[in-house]
């Protein structure tokens, strides 16, 4: 290629050291070998690394407004709001885990190219995630029966707002999933090529990551 | 590749392309950058004109303002003569909406949106951004989230009027304000924003990391890109917080929730800490990239290198870093825990270090130059002027029982100009260095001139006496000055700081009449007009779809200005010379 | 420039004053020396034809230079504000002069203590907008809203503090010297932010006797 050959014809352009002053002040180091810049990851990578960073700063915001209210208050939950349920929940939460798991299983299968395993797994992960919905949204009726609403007091609209804030990120998470489990379906990855996968996947594990620490705040604390 | 060749490839490729596909849905990072520049130069008059009816009403209160009068009671009230009175509660919206449409709708779709995607693929050597799609979808969701903003004015009750900062409760309440829907409009229309600049900085992380050309390492990419990766990654982290606030808020509002409304068991301080966690670093976010051109822009016009290099860069990082932790010292007198003010002044003071390291660069850069005074060369001077003005008066408000005082006065107002209405002095500086490899054309350098000249007076003339009333105690945000007795002696202040105001306003005609004229009749401008290193003066003018006509390759940092190697005073970061570069001279 | 300060009539305001002051002169000589460096450079290397700029990258030991000057005298402008603030908002001298500050869509509504000689029963004596209070002596506010936040703000004592509703703010002040001042709001409120104010009168201790003992003692509320 035309550029290799320039590459090679390159070096230390000659100026005086006296005259560049390196170091802090900046400077020309030596030129390393021009070559195309060796990607540290996939654009798809790079960009959901991001977006989970932007989200983490979102739940942050959420999280530090709970924290001044529970703080705030010493009794907590307030006097006359229903208890969360924490049983539930917490079986909740473990099925919830579990879809990581799997989650992570197949992306391992489809490194060792097995798509049927893969296609297994997802099913399995998308199950859980459904399951986990209708418990939370079955949980939500209940208590909205028992008169925890978003204006019932700070600690509805905490609840709803956090939890609720969560529960629309795993059904993002689902659309997103049946979307890639659609295209692996159709036979898109191959062991080489699995970006759309993975980066799914990453949200999947974000969203999963997160639960337990909503659930030990939200519920326990 | 021959550029004749190249330049019937791009046309080719334009065939393919229909009008819309070009001009309107295009994902071309340059085509996505001009669609940001023209939404906020409407915006800047918009916001500007806003700030023209501010001032009348603090000069000449209560006095009809000429041609006002066609809009209804009870927004403005009927005065002789075809005027119109700005009542009190139009005031409040006034400078509400001026304030949120020149930070959010102004300097940053210009400041970042513009030259982010016009430059950084440009700047790095590549053919178009990581995400173009992304790209395309980040400018319309900005336009929607323009419109919604827009739309605010025209809804009964009128927009938002709570000031740019929204504290709560009075943004919680529509009976606390008067203003209902325009207030839910302004929260979502943020909202939106919010999605559309997250898409943005996702890119332009994406790009900067990933597509840098060979040769093209971290430390030889121009400040300008250094800014706006630093920048992106500051929105990418900042904005969402304000997401959370403003979800919170709107909950508030339409929802039934309390979180900021004390008798439901809620806490106003909350929404300051909220807001001003993303807040200050939103104002980095508008300075840095403005930081980033002048470095740029001093470094070609004094035709030397940037000095220290790296201290640029590590000191807007450090800026970066500290702008985190430094939110507290805009409620120093708001019944914050009064040690925590102690601390949050410490860390502000710190964060001065930093900006007095640019500036100190920048004089360092001028030093031993070979300096020519273009245009944008004089807005460069002029913003590095303002901000050391706007920094240095910043450095009373750091400290906390000077900030008892001044807190809410003028002398806020005063500061904040400086610095971000200062931005605008880069910007200007921006369009005028880059507009012949935007539109291929040259901008009229008398007329910009004239410009810089009368911009620089007026802006001086305008802001500056605001110190004075700031000392004087003048609180902000008020409308009628002269119900204040303590005030009176100062009022002639601010009929000095309108007229200047409205010549400022009307100096800025001279720009729109350069910018306009010139994109239809300017000159042709030829690849490097002003024989600059960085690598979007080695792609054609204006660039193609896909900007170079090879894929260039880096060889040496972006500054290498005057090098005894070659006896042109510049030497492009992508010119090769072979091994042995013959030492003339 | 500063001749403007309006009239200093605390005890506090005395330091508040010498910290500005010290600040304008030391901003004041940073910004001249900046901005005559800046000049001066401008006109002697302006561009002439065949000559050719000084190439160099910086330098180490300036960049150190400039980076610990500023930094030296930020830090101590900031410890010697700390002690400054510390005496005005964070210790409230002990005082048995209380007075209360209620903040309301567009009032200040002033209380003195009644018979029962303590602030918040119901025998409080009120006022709308005018505060009176004797000469030399500490006078110690209780800041609260009703509505929305208002900022208490008299220029003259260079003293200010937000008034926010579900909050009680104690701060306080000592006046030097009788007379009539102005006390506006100085936080956004509402429509009437503009023109929500009130005024203060400092005494000389027998006329604030007269004047109390006709308006607080047994006054018909
Ligand atoms: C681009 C925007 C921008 C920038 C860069 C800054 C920069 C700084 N700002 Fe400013 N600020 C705003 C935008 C900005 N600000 C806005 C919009 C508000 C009002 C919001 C509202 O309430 O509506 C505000 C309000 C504001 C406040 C709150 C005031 C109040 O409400 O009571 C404070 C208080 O500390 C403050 C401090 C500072 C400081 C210390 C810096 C420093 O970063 C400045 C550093 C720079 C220098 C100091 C100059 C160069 C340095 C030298 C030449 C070295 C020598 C100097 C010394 C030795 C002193 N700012
Ligand atoms: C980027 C930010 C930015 C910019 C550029 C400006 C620009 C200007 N601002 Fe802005 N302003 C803010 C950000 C900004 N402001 C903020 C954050 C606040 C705080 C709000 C709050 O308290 O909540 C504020 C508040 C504020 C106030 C205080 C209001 C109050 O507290 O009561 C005032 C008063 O003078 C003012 C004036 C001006 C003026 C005269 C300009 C001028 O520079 C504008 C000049 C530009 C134009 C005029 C438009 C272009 C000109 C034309 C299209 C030609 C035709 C025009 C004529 C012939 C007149 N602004
Ligand atoms: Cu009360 Cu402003
Ligand atoms: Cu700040």
């Amino acid at each position: 290629m035309a550029q290799s050959s320039t590459a090679r014809k390159i070096d230390e352009p000659s100026v005086p050291l006296e005259v560049r002053r390196p170091g802090f002040g900046g400077g020309e180091p030596p030129p390393p070998p021009v070559r195309p810049n060796a990607q540290i990851a996939s654009n798809a990578w790079l960009a959901v690394l991001m977006l989970l960073g932007a989200e983490a700063m979102f739940f942050a915001g959420l999280i530090g407004a709970f924290l001044v209210f529970r703080i705030a208050s010493p009794i907590w939950p307030p006097p006359f709001q229903p208890r969360l349920p924490i049983e539930v929940t917490g079986a909740n939460t473990l099925i919830l885990l579990a879809s990581a798991v799997t989650i992570r299983l197949g992306l391992r299968a489809i490194q060792r190219g097995e798509p049927a395993r893969l296609m297994r797994l997802m099913s399995w992960t998308a199950a859980a995630g459904t399951i986990f919905l209708l418990i939370q949204g079955f949980e939500w009726f209940r208590l909205l029966h028992f008169g925890l609403t978003l204006s019932s007091s700070i600690y509805g609209g905490l609840f709803y707002t956090i939890i609720g804030c969560h529960a629309l990120h795993v059904f993002g998470a689902l659309i997103w999933l049946l979307v890639v489990f659609q295209k692996a379906h159709s036979g898109k990855y191959t062991r080489e090529n699995y970006v759309g996968l993975q980066t799914c996947g990453m949200y999947w594990t974000f969203v999963v990551g997160l639960w337990p620490v909503l659930y030990g705040l939200v519920y326990l604390y | 590749m021959s550029e004749t060749a190249a330049a019937h490839a791009s046309h080719e490729h334009h065939q393919e392309l229909g009008f819309l596909r070009t001009y309107i849905f295009s994902l071309d990072h340059k085509m996505i950058g001009r669609q940001f520049l023209f939404m906020g130069l409407l915006m800047i008059v918009v916001g500007g004109l806003l700030a023209m009816l501010v001032r009348w009403e603090l000069a000449w209160p209560e006095t009809p303002v000429p041609g006002l009068g066609f809009i209804p009671e009870p927004y403005i009230y009927p005065g002789d003569h075809g005027g119109g009175i700005i009542p009190p509660p139009t005031y409040n919206a006034l400078f509400t909406m001026h304030a949120t449409i020149m930070i959010f709708f102004v300097v940053m779709p210009i400041m970042v949106g513009t030259f982010g995607n016009f430059l950084i693929p440009l700047m790095i050597g590549t053919r178009d951004m990581a995400f173009p799609k992304l790209n395309m979808l980040s400018f319309w969701i900005g336009a929607i989230a323009t419109c919604v903003m827009l739309s605010s004015f025209f809804v009964p009750g009128g927009p938002a009027a709570g000031g740019w900062t929204s504290y709560a409760p009075l943004s919680a309440r529509p009976q606390y304000t008067g203003v209902d829907l325009g207030q839910d409009l302004w929260i979502i229309s943020l909202l939106i924003l919010g999605v559309s600049s997250l898409m943005g900085s996702i890119n332009y992380i994406t790009t900067i990391i990933n597509m840098r050309a060979p040769g093209m390492t971290y430390f030889r990419m121009p400040l300008t890109v250094w800014s706006l990766f630093v920048t992106a990654i500051l929105l990418l982290l900042a904005l969402p917080v304000l997401t959370a606030a403003l979800a919170m808020l709107l909950f508030d509002r339409i929802a039934g929730t309390s979180f900021f409304l004390p008798d439901g068991g809620g806490q106003p301080l909350l929404w300051q800490h909220m807001f001003w966690f993303f807040g200050h670093p939103e104002v980095y976010i508008l300075v840095l990239p403005a930081m980033g051109v002048t470095s740029d822009i001093l470094s070609t016009f004094s035709r030397k290198p940037i000095f220290g290099y790296h201290a640029m860069a590590f000191s807007m990082i450090a800026i970066a870093f500290l702008s985190w932790i430094v939110w507290g010292h805009h409620m120093f007198v708001s019944g914050m825990n009064p040690l925590l003010g102690t601390a949050f002044m410490m860390t502000t003071m710190v964060i001065a270090v930093p900006s007095a390291i640019k500036v100190f660069n920048w004089l360092g850069t001028l030093w031993g130059g070979n300096i020519r005074l273009t245009s944008p060369m004089l807005f460069a001077l002029g913003f590095v002027s303002n901000f050391l003005i706007g920094g240095l008066s910043g450095i009373f408000m750091a400290s906390t029982p000077v900030d008892i005082f001044i807190h809410d006065t003028y002398y806020i107002v005063a500061h904040f100009h400086y610095v971000v209405a200062g931005i605008i002095f880069a910007l200007f500086a921006a369009v005028y260095y880059w507009f012949p490899k935007m539109f291929g054309r040259r901008m009229n350098e008398g007329l910009a001139k004239i410009h810089f000249v009368l911009t620089y007076i007026f802006f001086n003339g305008t802001f500056f006496p605001m110190h004075f009333l700031g000392i004087a105690g003048h609180m902000r945000r008020i409308y009628n000055p002269t119900q204040y007795e303590f005030l009176l002696p100062m009022q002639h202040w601010n009929v000095f700081i309108t007229i200047s105001a409205l010549c400022l306003g009307a100096s800025q005609i001279f720009f729109l009449v350069n910018f306009i004229w010139s994109l239809i009749a300017g000159k042709k401008a030829e690849r490097n007009p002003w024989q600059a290193n960085t690598l979007e003066w080695s792609a054609p003018t204006p660039p193609p779809h896909g900007n170079f006509e090879v894929q260039p390759v880096v060889y040496r940092g972006p500054y290498e200005y005057s090098s005894p190697e070659v006896k042109e005073d510049w030497l492009p970061q992508d010119k090769n010379l072979g091994v042995a570069a013959v030492r003339t001279h | 420039m500063l001749q403007w300060l309006p009239e200093d009539v605390s005890t506090f305001g005395q330091e508040i004053d010498s910290l500005f002051y010290l600040i304008y002169y030391i901003t004041a000589v940073t910004f001249i020396l900046v901005t005559v460096v800046m000049v001066v450079f401008l006109i002697k290397y302006r561009e002439q034809s065949g000559r050719r700029a000084t190439y160099t990258h910086g330098n180490t030991t300036l960049e150190i230079i400039w980076t610990i000057i500023p930094a030296a005298i930020l830090i101590v402008l900031a410890l010697m504000s700390a002690s400054t603030w510390a005496k005005v908002k964070r210790h409230v001298p002990d005082t048995d002069f209380e007075v209360g500050v209620t903040a309301k869509q567009f009032n200040w509504e002033i209380s003195y203590p009644g018979p029962d000689g303590k602030l918040g029963t119901d025998d409080d004596v009120k006022f709308d907008n005018d505060l009176h209070v004797p000469v030399h002596k500490v006078v110690r506010l209780v800041i609260a809203s009703r509505d929305v936040i208002h900022s208490f703000f008299i220029p003259n004592m260079r003293f200010k503090q937000d008034a926010v509703p579900g909050r009680q703010i104690i701060n306080w002040f000592e006046a030097t010297k009788p007379g009539k001042y102005e006390l506006p709001c100085a936080e956004l409120c509402g429509f009437g932010h503009s023109g929500m104010k009130g005024w203060l009168f400092v005494m000389t201790p027998d006329e604030y006797k007269k004047w109390a003992d006709e308006n607080l003692a047994a006054k018909p509320q």
